[in-house]
């Protein structure tokens, strides 16, 4: 199924939540969402999921979701960042609870209880984050929607359930599911996602593949130099960190001209690396 | 979602039917000592001293405390529409909200169910447990009276029907209230607050002819027990404006729980 989100503009009183969020997520596709705390991420999904009020539509498969599509919201699961159940009862009592509203999910509820580890005897008041993360996972894909939207949805798990999820994730890709991922942790968004949005101030300031954004030629070069001034004067060089006479710095430069630059100066250590996700957006958020 | 709402206000339920049924049964089990030890016209020359309005206010001047149920239709009966209010009114407050207060809303809000499903599921289940409590003690009651001696049927038996008037009214008003707000604290407060000032303007309307009018203002107006117990008759108007009332809160608590935000 394809999401699309078109124009949501939120506005809390006289704050503005998120303005003219638009993107679409094709079937199989992992969209990757991120940008820094409060920039309007979890404002969009709660939006998307009628949760809040708002302007601008969402549309699924070409049909606008609107509150209380009875259809429409079988089909879409929610992973919301903090998980919050009913602490009265057990994860076992939690479980056939959400199975009333989703049946046929019994056999899937099982198969992902035994492989996230989850005990269903305990209370779910006693449960850790990373359980009830664990358990949130279950809720989310025992119901097999084909839209599934996470916000944080690794935060509080261990490394091992990390990858557990991951795989997870990639396997619900496989079998076509339209997954919007929300996160921090760009390294994650980098593994797993096929294209992201970053967010930013409640826009969406950017839009493209990850592979792209990969090819984008940012370098970023750690040098050791006892002409570190006059390398910085020459190449008007962005500095990420310096120290003494070591310098680090972001450039989109072309390496063999890099190089050529570089090659008129006296230089103790050099290491040229290709930037990472993470550097690339950071230029974004700024 | 209705057989969950039943579960978890099961508890609340108990302890509230426990404390009217305890209160009463003290009573039941003392009153023989009171009016057989010959206090009884001692507590008769006392009630005299009384201005007419308080004792107009406590049903006493239509009803004589000879008797268990002579109590009952007195003392015992504002006791019993005061518990049940209180009780009615914390229950609408809280069936609705504590989903927020609790933010478990973010769950239930992505389950496939309407709002509106949402606010009558919870709404019947109050509704359940309202009419529940009001058999319990009825039957609670009649045990009792029929074991501590002589007493009118008939009046018991309507007098027994009055408490689902105000409670309702309560109930429904406080789930509308409710939908106002966003956490629990704040509206115990409000309902405590309302069913004690409706009961107060009820009793101050007693008082004086010039401030008759405060008795609109009352939900326990609507249980007009001077009429049950004078004319053996349920008030069909009042019943009527009870279920008007009832039908008008729900709908607009459910009009306004279809816009709300769940943040």
């Amino acid at each position: 199924m394809k999401l699309e989100v078109k124009n949501l503009t939120k506005y809390y009183k006289d704050t503005l939540g998120i303005k003219d969020v638009s993107f679409g997520i094709k079937n199989g596709e992992v969209f990757g969402f991120i940008g820094p705390n409060g920039a309007g991420k979890s404002t969009t999904i709660r939006s998307i999921m009628n949760l809040i009020d708002k302007s601008g539509v969402v549309l699924i498969d070409g049909k606008e979701f609107k509150k209380d599509d009875i259809n429409l919201m079988k089909k879409i699961s929610y992973l919301p960042s903090e998980i919050n159940l009913y602490d009265d009862l057990t994860v076992r009592e939690m479980l056939d609870y959400n199975e009333e509203f989703y049946p046929n999910c019994h056999s899937l509820r099982k198969k992902l209880v035994n492989r996230f580890r989850l005990d269903e005897n305990k209370n779910i008041e006693d449960l850790s984050l990373g359980n009830l993360k664990k358990l949130g996972i279950v809720i989310t894909f025992m119901k097999d929607a084909e839209i599934i939207i996470l916000d944080e949805p690794t935060s509080g798990l261990d490394p091992i359930m990390q990858d557990e999820f991951y795989k997870l994730i990639l396997e619900e890709k496989e079998k076509g599911k339209t997954i919007l991922y929300s996160s921090h942790i760009l390294s994650e968004v980098s593994k797993i996602c096929d294209r992201i949005g970053v967010i930013k101030d409640g826009s969406i300031i950017l839009i493209d593949k990850i592979s792209k954004l990969s090819e984008n030629n940012l370098n970023i070069i750690s040098i050791v130099s006892k002409d570190k001034s006059k390398i910085i004067d020459k190449l008007n060089a962005e500095i990420i960190e310096e120290k003494d006479d070591y310098f680090r710095f972001k450039t989109k430069i072309q390496s063999d001209k890099l190089i050529k630059e570089l090659s008129l100066f006296t230089i103790d250590k050099i290491t040229i690396e290709e930037a990472t996700l993470e550097d690339i957006v950071m230029e974004y958020y700024k | 979602m209705l057989k969950r709402e039943l579960k978890i206000n099961f508890k609340s339920f108990i302890i509230w039917i426990s404390i009217l049924i305890g209160l009463f049964l003290f009573v039941y089990l003392l009153y023989p000592s009171i009016i057989s030890n010959g206090n009884l016209g001692q507590i008769d020359e006392m009630m005299r001293l009384f201005p007419e309005e308080v004792l107009k206010s406590f049903n006493l001047d239509i009803a004589i405390m000879d008797s268990a149920f002579g109590w009952i239709k007195s003392e015992g009966w504002i006791f019993v529409l005061l518990l049940m209010g209180v009780y009615s009114s914390l229950l609408g407050g809280t069936i609705l909200l504590k989903e927020e207060s609790d933010k478990t809303i973010e769950y239930l809000g992505c389950l496939p169910v309407s709002r509106k499903q949402i606010v009558l599921s919870k709404t019947l289940c109050g509704y359940i447990y309202i009419i529940i409590m009001n058999i319990i003690f009825f039957i609670f009651n009649l045990i009792a009276l029929k074991l501590s001696g002589d007493f009118d049927i008939k009046v018991f038996i309507l007098l027994s029907i009055t408490p689902l008037l105000s409670s309702t009214v309560l109930y429904s008003l406080s789930l509308f209230i409710s939908t106002f707000m966003r956490k629990t604290k704040k509206i115990t407060a409000i309902c405590l607050g309302i069913t004690f000032a409706s009961y107060l303007l009820n009793i101050f309307s007693t008082i004086s002819t010039q401030v008759d009018f405060l008795k609109y203002l009352s939900v326990f107006t609507l249980c007009d027990i001077r009429n049950v117990i004078l004319n053996e008759k349920i008030n069909i108007l009042m019943l009527i404006i009870t279920i008007i009332l009832n039908l008008v809160f729900v709908k607009l608590s459910e009009y306004k729980y279809q816009r709300k935000e769940f943040v």
